[in-house]
């Protein structure tokens, strides 16, 4: 642990202070307490209000030292932890005075601090405890006076706990609450010896705003705020780093262990990516892996019953059935569909064996259904289809655009970082129709109507250029297409955007002139963006946004897609689509088919596959017979839910490797017991192109076994010689083949990871596109905006703009959050609704509504909000029981054919 | 502090034209302490949490839940204690109120008189039973006696009469053609040091903030004389508002503020209007908003009523107050002259500190600086209590001996004194025999041991037990304790238990046991709360040993 974590990283001089007489060197703009750490040693200075990822408070006084500006001068104490070094200062950290005022501290804090050690929870890691033996207490001389030892404890929450009169009012639940989280539900009521520990308007854990992210309950020193998985108790047998399953963020994990049993989950605070903060997916969503319902042995189905399998019949199986297929019918009959939850060795595993040992380029994963477009339109503006900054590039920048995302929700760490930066003002504009937790800190909220991003994108890019605020010396030497594109722009006719869009006009002038004058603007986006029927040209022109203000390859700045799954990056890398093979090489190209054949040894397919809603398409239409699945309820969470199980049923073999049984296992006829992230290692790749290593915990569950390891053994089956699962193994023959993997060791990725592209002798990249795109020339797409079919069509009758989008405390379908306390929390999908609408249409507040799609029907309960505006309609998908995909649509986005969840036109009926 | 709730407090414009702080002492006003819905519709509003909002609600005594349906006030500040006026009052305000609509307040700047209280806005003291009675019913309207000595010994700076409003502008017109460097280089040559406690040079803070990055910057007047037994900032903001005004301008102009801010506790309910009228009369004079005068000197004055909590005259804690934070001590770095109000660069001064401003560009800092000593230049107001023949104001050279302002201005004690408790409850207690040694500047009570605080003056008498009056020193700083650091948390309320416990109890005090916790609030607490009730503590154990024997042993 450094101090220093958060803060900029301090200058190095040479300048020197003495610490007891002895000179050390100093550096500019640390603490006395940062610099006594370095020299001493972590623990050499006590504290108890001192956190690393928090500010300097001065509460506790316990790290006071004495110091003196000369060597024989007078003699001062201070409180190390806010008195910033100075050159030549003398410092005396244990003087005799010093030693008596800290054990004077701790036996006032010990005056009002019940003595139950042994019994205590924390027993044994609690800083107050370490403290007290540190300084030397042993005896309390005050008699018994006032104090807080009667306190209840509040077990009001799934997850977490206080016992305020463990309470040593130290602040650090309050400061992580709001200088991490940025959720300011703690505070402090009272004043004095009165004040005390605040959730809300002093509630309950469970009746506050508490988003149960566990900052509180891991900054806290004693067990005041602690969670029901004890997670500060000592009784582990190791201890095990690795990388959150859920979002794209790539939280570092701590996971503490016994036997096969999990015991908690904290956050590391020297993790780059997280320092420290995770939410409550990744830090207590993590019962699922041991849940009754976890598969532990492959499934066959016989007369439509289910039957357990060992292991060999159920691969003679699917052998013996996949083999008959591609015989009698192709390998084109044949496709799978790879996860994102999966390692980069799996997916890079599943695409080798669907392409070499099938051979087939049916291939595709679930960022079809959320990011392709993102990856088709920035490959085709920039060259890669990935993020081209870093996370931690916040710091430098001046404006955030984020469009169509709700990191808060979504990607919780990523979201904090981003609010914590709009709270204290940097610019931040939303492009959003609803009015999320970040649109509220929005300097900017252009809500506009679902399905009309292009139009407001352009209209941005109409006025930069009404304005002159291009950057026209990098759109002269960087880009191209430039001319014909402004052309294009200055004629499009702004009244009608702004009538399609229902965004005023200046509301868009002045959210340009921010974002085109900030010195550094960084956007992000989300499925908002991604998931319509112009979802590659909306990502294009973020693209042609950030190049027209020249804000690609610098800090601070660029497009930044916030990628939904763990590993969603890292499954396109692999090349898991139909037309790009491992390292997003194109599948058509001669020299890339040959490539391929040589390194895999056997021969691919020229031909490009199926997309994932193509091969619904081809079931339905007699071309596809067998489809593999991995993780990956599509059932559930791909659209128009009724064809997806009527493709499902038309096949003639389906096989699905899973944890539970899911809408979609059900309608297999061979499903394997996948083991989770906690029982398997390889790399996950974040949405900051960053490889980081997962590392096993506990042994897979019963007969379970790692994807990686199930694919391997199936290729051999099939008589390819593939080497074992192993991370290590798998991810030289990666680095083999993807060009940006090259310098990828397992060995050298230490706890951080790295970021894509590692070049041979190692080297990561923060920053993509520094001096030339990967395309050479960043090229500028112009696209008008376009109605969707969706409501050209169905408009009228179905006059209501239904839009999805997920709540924090679930994960997309659900599988895993809702096997876990999470679903104590958030029990059911509801439906947005606006006031004006409700009472219209003579809905009150927890009523059940029917919504009714040209597709089908659901039945929800309407919550009323002004999140949304009058006529459109917001739920989420996280539970079977709404199976809100009974209504979306078979729209797609014209050119990655992704699917169009943001713009259902529905009606609503009361039930 | 929270860098997150200071900048949401200012956010779009907020800051002091929406200002958090006003907007939930607004709620409280009906019934006493805000209605949660209100507090919570405030927390959306401003983005902030709600626990933030009612952890701002539950800190002052005017706001908190307990205040709920509190009518009337009795003053419970030393100089009533001391003089023992309050018994009566209460039982007096018995008669009409029940218990529970009693409150206190500490002190509503009555020393001179006692018997204060406060009742539907309005303060007063030295009334008969019978006087109380009759305001109470509506029937009297007298605004209490209030009468005080006021008068100088030495150059008149403060107590003289102040020019009008038109003489005014005459000067400040000329001062507005000089340019800021000018002021302040008068400033530096008047020698004028802060005049809240801790005498640190006025030009210091006006240039670091002048020079510091950030705008709006802001000129904070604290007001909030809280320091039971002191009523000369009282004086001030009464019976020479525009002096204190005028200062807060002209510090304006030498640090590049362009916002001013007078803070003024809540017990001052005619300050507070003497104060807004004058404002107004500013903003006639064109000496309040943009362009002051046609010139490029924008100034636009703001009043804070604060809501009680002592605290608040700490300067960091005044500034999150007037964020409408929980005014808790902030750790220094970064000082307000570069991180202050809303995070930009402030100047904090006390009401007499600016006060002599005025002075200074009317007559030039040279002029200031031959008033008083070399180090300590100009002059102090004092403010003596009852104890004295003569209670009242008076005004002195700095370096004007103890004694002659005991004997001259106060002539003499009304009744026995055994000690003086100069410079609020965290100044240093004088024993009588040391008041020859003593001369009224900042230098001559720092070298023998007692601090010349804010320079009122408390005489305790020589019947009142010393170790009573350590316990209401106590009781004073644990009520009065923000929380946040440890020592003072816990310190001053054990320090209070003690010395209860010693009085009331077969128990005598353990003399290490209470050197240890003096010496821990002393070198261990954040502020000057915590730090400085060490110093009458030690006077009082040095200078009255043979009294407080019986409750200590060794």
């Amino acid at each position: 642990m450094i101090a220093t974590i958060h803060k900029k990283e301090p200058q190095i001089t040479t300048k020197v202070a003495y610490i007891n007489g002895k000179a050390y060197e100093m550096r500019a703009g640390e603490t006395i307490l940062a610099f006594l750490k370095r020299h001493l040693g972590e623990k050499y200075v006590p504290t108890l209000c001192d956190a690393p990822n928090l500010e300097p408070f001065g509460a506790c006084r316990v790290c006071s030292v004495d110091i003196a500006r000369q060597g024989n001068g007078g003699l001062k104490t201070v409180a190390s932890c806010h008195t910033p070094m100075e050159e030549g200062l003398f410092i005396y950290p244990d003087s005799e005075s010093v030693l008596k005022l800290r054990r004077n501290i701790i036996e006032l804090v010990l005056t009002d601090h019940p003595l139950d050690c042994l019994t205590c929870e924390v027993n044994g890691n609690c800083e107050l405890q370490d403290v007290a033996a540190q300084v030397g207490i042993r005896k309390v001389r005050y008699p018994e006076g006032k104090n807080h030892l009667d306190r209840e404890k509040d077990l009001s929450h799934p997850y977490m706990t206080s016992d305020l009169s463990k309470c040593i009012m130290c602040y650090r639940c309050v400061r992580a609450c709001d200088e991490v989280q940025g959720q300011l539900v703690l505070s402090v009521a009272n004043r004095g010896f009165d004040s005390v520990i605040i959730k809300g308007m002093d509630e309950s854990f469970f009746d506050s705003d508490c988003v149960s992210c566990g900052a509180c309950a891991q900054a806290c020193p004693t067990s005041a705020i602690s969670d029901i998985y004890q997670s500060k108790s000592v009784v582990a047998q190791k201890e095990v780093r690795t990388v959150c399953t859920y979002c794209g963020v790539g939280c570092n994990l701590d996971v503490k262990v016994t036997g096969d049993q999990v015991l908690s989950i904290q956050a590391p605070y020297d993790a780059e990516v997280n320092a420290g903060h995770t939410c409550l997916k990744g830090r207590y969503a993590f019962a699922f892996y041991k849940h009754p319902d976890r598969l532990r042995a492959p499934l066959i189905k016989r007369n439509g019953i289910f039957e357990t399998a060992t292991w060999d019949e159920a691969y003679d199986y699917i052998v013996n059935k996949l083999d008959t297929i591609r015989r009698e019918n192709g390998p084109d009959f044949i496709a799978g569909i790879s996860s994102a939850r999966c390692t980069n060795e799996e997916n890079y595993l599943m695409q080798k064996f669907i392409r070499a040992v099938i051979g087939t380029n049916n291939i595709d994963g679930c960022a079809r259904v959320c990011h392709s477009p993102t990856a088709i339109g920035m490959q085709r503006t920039f060259g890669t289809g990935a993020a081209t900054n870093s996370i931690a590039d916040l710091q430098y920048t001046d404006c955030m655009l984020v469009i169509g995302a709700n990191p808060t929700a979504a990607h919780p760490v990523t979201g904090a970082k981003i609010k914590q930066k709009a709270m204290k003002g940097t610019t931040l504009i939303v492009l959003d129709p609803r009015t999320t937790e970040i649109a509220k800190y929005a300097d900017h909220h252009l809500q506009l109507r679902p399905g009309t991003n292009v139009a407001v994108l352009n209209m941005m890019l109409y006025y930069i250029m009404q304005e002159g605020l291009e950057a026209k010396a990098f759109i002269e030497t960087r880009t191209e297409g430039y001319d014909d594109f402004k052309k294009n722009i200055l004629q499009l006719n702004i009244a009608e955007l702004e009538a399609v869009s229902g965004v005023p006009r200046e509301q868009v002038r002045a959210a340009a002139i921010a974002y085109a004058k900030a010195k550094a603007a960084m956007s992000f986006h989300g499925l908002g963006v991604t998931e319509h029927y112009q979802g590659t040209y909306t990502v294009m022109l973020i693209a042609d946004l950030a190049m027209i203000t020249g804000n690609v390859g610098r800090p601070g700045c660029g497009v930044n897609p916030l990628r939904g799954q763990n590993n969603v990056q890292g499954m396109a890398d692999m090349g898991v689509q139909p037309y790009q093979g491992a390292g997003y090489m194109d599948v058509t190209n001669p020299d890339i088919v040959q490539k391929y054949a040589n390194f895999y040894r056997r021969p691919v397919s020229d031909k490009v596959g199926y997309t994932i809603p193509e091969m619904y398409d081809s079931a339905l239409a007699g071309k596809l017979k067998a489809m593999w699945i991995i993780g990956e309820d599509v059932v559930q969470s791909d659209p128009n839910s009724q064809k997806v199980i009527k493709a499902l049923e038309a096949l003639d073999f389906l096989v699905v490797q899973e944890l539970f049984m899911t809408e979609t296992s059900k309608y297999a006829d061979v499903v394997l017991p996948g083991a989770s992230f906690l029982e398997k290692e390889g790399t996950f790749t974040n949405g900051e192109r960053r490889i980081q290593r997962v590392n096993k915990v506990v042994e897979p569950i019963g007969d379970a076994k790692p994807d990686g390891q199930i694919l391997v053994e199936i290729m051999n089956r099939f008589g390819y010689p593939q080497r074992p699962y192993t991370a290590k193994g798998i991810l030289e023959e990666i680095a083999d083949i993807v060009p940006f993997f090259a310098g990828v060791r397992w060995d050298e990725l230490g706890t951080q990871g790295k970021q894509w592209p590692v070049t041979p002798d190692g080297r990561d990249t923060k920053i993509l596109h520094q001096d030339s795109f990967k395309r050479g020339k960043g090229r500028f797409v112009f696209r008008d905006f376009i109605e969707t079919p969706e409501l050209d069509a169905y408009h009228e009758q179905y006059p209501f703009i239904l839009t999805t989008n997920r709540v924090l405390e679930h994960y997309n379908s659900g599988t895993m959050t809702r096997r876990t306390h999470n679903v104590d929390i958030i029990t059911e999908d509801i439906l947005l609704i606006n006031p004006v609408d409700a009472r219209e249409q003579g809905i009150e507040e927890g009523q059940m509504v029917r919504l009714v799609s040209p597709r089908g029907e659901v039945q929800s309960k309407a919550r009323l909000t002004d999140e949304v505006k009058p006529g459109v309609l917001s739920t989420t998908f996280h539970f079977p029981e709404l199976l809100v995909n009974n209504l979306t649509s078979d729209t797609h986005d014209t050119e990655a054919n992704c699917p169009e969840y943001k713009v259902v036109a529905v009606r609503l009926e009361k039930v | 502090m929270s860098k997150n709730l200071t900048a949401l407090a200012a956010r779009k414009g907020k800051g002091l034209t929406n200002n958090l702080f006003e907007r939930i002492a607004h709620l409280a006003e009906e019934n006493g302490t805000p209605n949660p819905e209100a507090l919570r519709q405030i927390a959306d509003e401003f983005l902030v949490g709600n626990a933030n909002v009612y952890g701002t609600t539950t800190f002052y005594d005017f706001t908190k839940p307990d205040h709920q349906g509190k009518k009337v006030y009795v003053c419970n500040g030393s100089a009533c204690m001391l003089a023992g006026t309050q018994t009566a009052v209460r039982e007096a305000l018995m008669q009409h109120f029940q218990p529970e609509a009693i409150g206190e307040m500490c002190c509503l700047g009555r020393c001179h008189e006692n018997g204060a209280f406060h009742f539907n806005g309005q303060n007063y003291s030295a009334l008969p039973a019978e006087g109380i009675g009759s305001i109470l019913d509506g029937a009297a309207e007298a605004a209490g006696t209030d009468a005080y000595r006021v008068a100088a010994l030495g150059t008149p700076v403060l107590t003289a009469p102040f020019p009008t409003l038109k003489d005014c502008r005459e000067v400040i017109i000329n001062m507005l053609r000089e340019t800021p460097a000018v002021l302040l280089q008068s400033i530096r040559e008047s020698g004028l040091r802060g005049r809240g406690g801790a005498g640190f040079p006025m030009a210091f803070k006006l240039e670091a903030c002048r020079k510091a990055e950030g705008s709006p910057k802001f000129i904070v007047c604290n007001a909030d004389e809280g320091d039971p037994g002191a009523f000369s900032d009282r004086y001030l903001m009464e019976q020479q508002p525009l002096a204190v005004l005028l200062g807060m301008l002209i510090a304006g102009y030498a640090a590049g503020a362009e916002r001013g801010v007078i803070y003024i506790r809540a017990e001052y309910p005619e300050s507070i209007n003497i104060i807004q009228e004058a404002i107004g009369e500013l903003t006639e004079a064109g000496l309040n908003g943009a362009h002051l005068l046609g010139s490029d000197f924008s100034f636009h004055f703001k009043l804070i009523k604060a809501q009680g909590a002592y605290i608040c005259g700490e300067e960091t804690a005044l500034l999150q107050s007037i964020e409408g934070k929980r005014p808790e001590v902030r750790v220094r770095p970064p000082y307000p002259a570069q991180e202050g109000l809303f995070g930009k660069p402030t100047v904090v001064n006390n009401v007499e500190t600016l006060a002599n401003l005025y002075y200074i560009i009317a007559n030039g800092g040279a002029a200031f600086a031959q008033i008083g000593t070399q180090r300590s230049s100009g002059t102090k107001l004092l403010s003596l209590d009852s104890a004295f023949n003569r209670p009242g104001l008076y005004e002195v050279d700095m370096g004007t001996p103890l004694a002659q302002v005991v004997e001259t201005l106060g002539g003499g004690f009304r009744r026995p004194v055994k000690a003086l408790h100069i410079g609020g409850p965290l100044g240093g207690l004088v024993p009588v025999h040391k008041i020859p040694d003593l001369t009224i500047d900042f230098e001559s009570f720092a070298e023998n041991g007692f601090l010349l605080g804010h320079a009122s003056i408390i005489g305790i008498p020589e019947e009142y037990p010393m170790v009573q009056y350590l316990e209401h020193l106590f009781a004073f700083t644990a009520h009065e304790s923000c929380g946040k650091c440890f020592p003072c948390r816990i310190g001053s309320v054990r320090g209070q238990e003690l010395l209860h416990k010693a009085q009331h109890e077969s128990y005598q005090i353990d003399t290490t046991l209470f050197n240890d916790l003096v010496e821990t609030l002393a070198k261990g607490s954040l502020c000057a709360l915590g730090g400085g009730i060490p110093l009458p503590v030690r006077n009082a154990m040095l200078y009255f040993k043979a009294e407080l024997s019986p409750y200590f042993k060794e």
